[in-house]
């Protein structure tokens, strides 16, 4: 991959990227993907919890603690759409057969979204315990460490996929 | 340096990193974003001279002061109420990319490291100020309403424009611009050469030199 790959990369990464956003915010999609789906984040964020802390209640897209009352309301943007959305334009991006961009994009997904349960959990007891650290970690640190995450699943693929070709040059 | 060890060595570093940088930059976030939150108030105030009074710092905060007053809950034509409609603004939802990018900076092994920072910063401030635009537009949309949308005298972006420039720019750059810098500076280092599968740069050099 040249620099004339990178700057290809850059634009189509671009134009995917700022296809999928708009997508996102098209109110049906909206109503019938993103919203149904935040909410099941939530019930997976208490379905976890529970065997450990019987204390915690979730409805919708909230998590809310019994005793303290204390809750946390799951909106876009703390979802891992906006996340899976930057891997898949780079993955589509760069160039590779579809099968391996319909893998990188399904194992990213994964991967996106085991992290993303962590930040939900992490930030429901964090918010019970400091509001202000609680809105530091939520607005900034947690944002870093999802796109790093991206960042990773992004490398191992790119690796992935280099040592294929290698394979195959090999073969030949 | 294998590859392999240099990615591994980056994920430990930037892991290992994070959290100073981001130490480092709630202490000097305000003055970071003292430079754009200025030219925002001069751009704002002349983009929308009869909306926007200024953009500056109350104390720790950034407070969007319009021309507009507030009655029963409702924004109104200045003179109808006693009291400024302002909004509050957070740049550090936009200018935290300043510590992520420091973390992936200097957690990869390179010749050069200050001049490339710097560079980096430079590159960051303009994204910053286009964040700061963005999320005082998407505050005007929502807390005026037709009052702003509607003004005869200003160029008033569409409101889907106004959601999606929302979206890119506070949501998205801010975490994409400094992945982005950091692949672009260093593109020719032997970790994203092992990461990319391209040859080590003294090969490529040695086939250069032979064709």
């Amino acid at each position: 991959m040249g620099t004339s790959s990178l700057k290809r990369f850059f634009l189509i990464f671009t134009v995917v990227l700022v296809a999928l956003f708009s997508l996102e915010m098209w109110n049906p999609v909206q109503a019938h993907v993103v919203v149904p789906f935040t909410g099941m984040l939530a019930s997976m964020s208490a379905a976890i919890l529970a065997p450990f802390d019987p204390n915690v209640l979730a409805y919708g897209k909230v998590l809310q603690f019994k005793d303290s009352g204390f809750a946390v309301s799951i909106e876009a943007g703390c979802n891992g759409v906006e996340a899976t959305i930057v891997l898949i334009a780079a993955v589509v991006a760069f160039p590779a057969s579809w099968k391996q961009r319909i893998a990188a994009i399904v194992g990213g997904f994964f991967a996106i979204q085991a992290l993303n349960l962590v930040r939900i959990i992490s930030l429901f007891y964090l918010g019970d315990w400091n509001l202000e650290v609680f809105s530091w970690v939520h607005l900034y640190l947690w944002p870093a460490l999802i796109m790093l995450d991206v960042l990773i699943v992004f490398i191992l693929y790119l690796r992935y996929l280099s040592r294929e070709r290698l394979e195959t040059a090999h073969a030949a | 340096m294998q590859p392999d060890n240099a990615l591994r060595q980056f994920l430990l570093f930037a892991f290992v990193l994070l959290l100073p940088c981001f130490a480092l930059w709630t202490v000097a976030a305000q003055p970071l974003a003292m430079p754009v939150v200025g030219l925002a108030d001069l751009l704002l105030g002349a983009w929308f001279p009869s909306v926007v009074e200024s953009l500056s710092f109350h104390g720790g905060d950034v407070v969007l002061m319009t021309a507009f007053g507030e009655l029963d809950g409702k924004p109104v034509l200045p003179g109808q109420s006693e009291y400024q409609l302002g909004f509050s603004i957070n740049p550090g939802i936009l200018s935290y990319s300043f510590p992520f990018y420091a973390a992936l900076h200097f957690a990869t092994q390179k010749k050069e490291y200050l001049w490339n920072f710097l560079t980096g910063v430079m590159v960051l401030y303009p994204l910053f100020l286009v964040g700061v635009l963005s999320l005082c537009l998407k505050e005007l949309m929502l807390g005026l309403g037709p009052l702003f949308l509607d003004l005869p005298d200003s160029f008033i972006p569409n409101a889907n424009v106004i959601a999606l420039f929302y979206q890119l720019n506070v949501l998205i750059i801010p975490t994409i611009a400094p992945i982005a810098l950091w692949l672009w500076q260093n593109w020719d280092t032997p970790l994203l050469r092992g990461v990319f599968g391209r040859e080590p740069e003294a090969e490529e050099e040695a086939k250069t030199l032979l064709r």
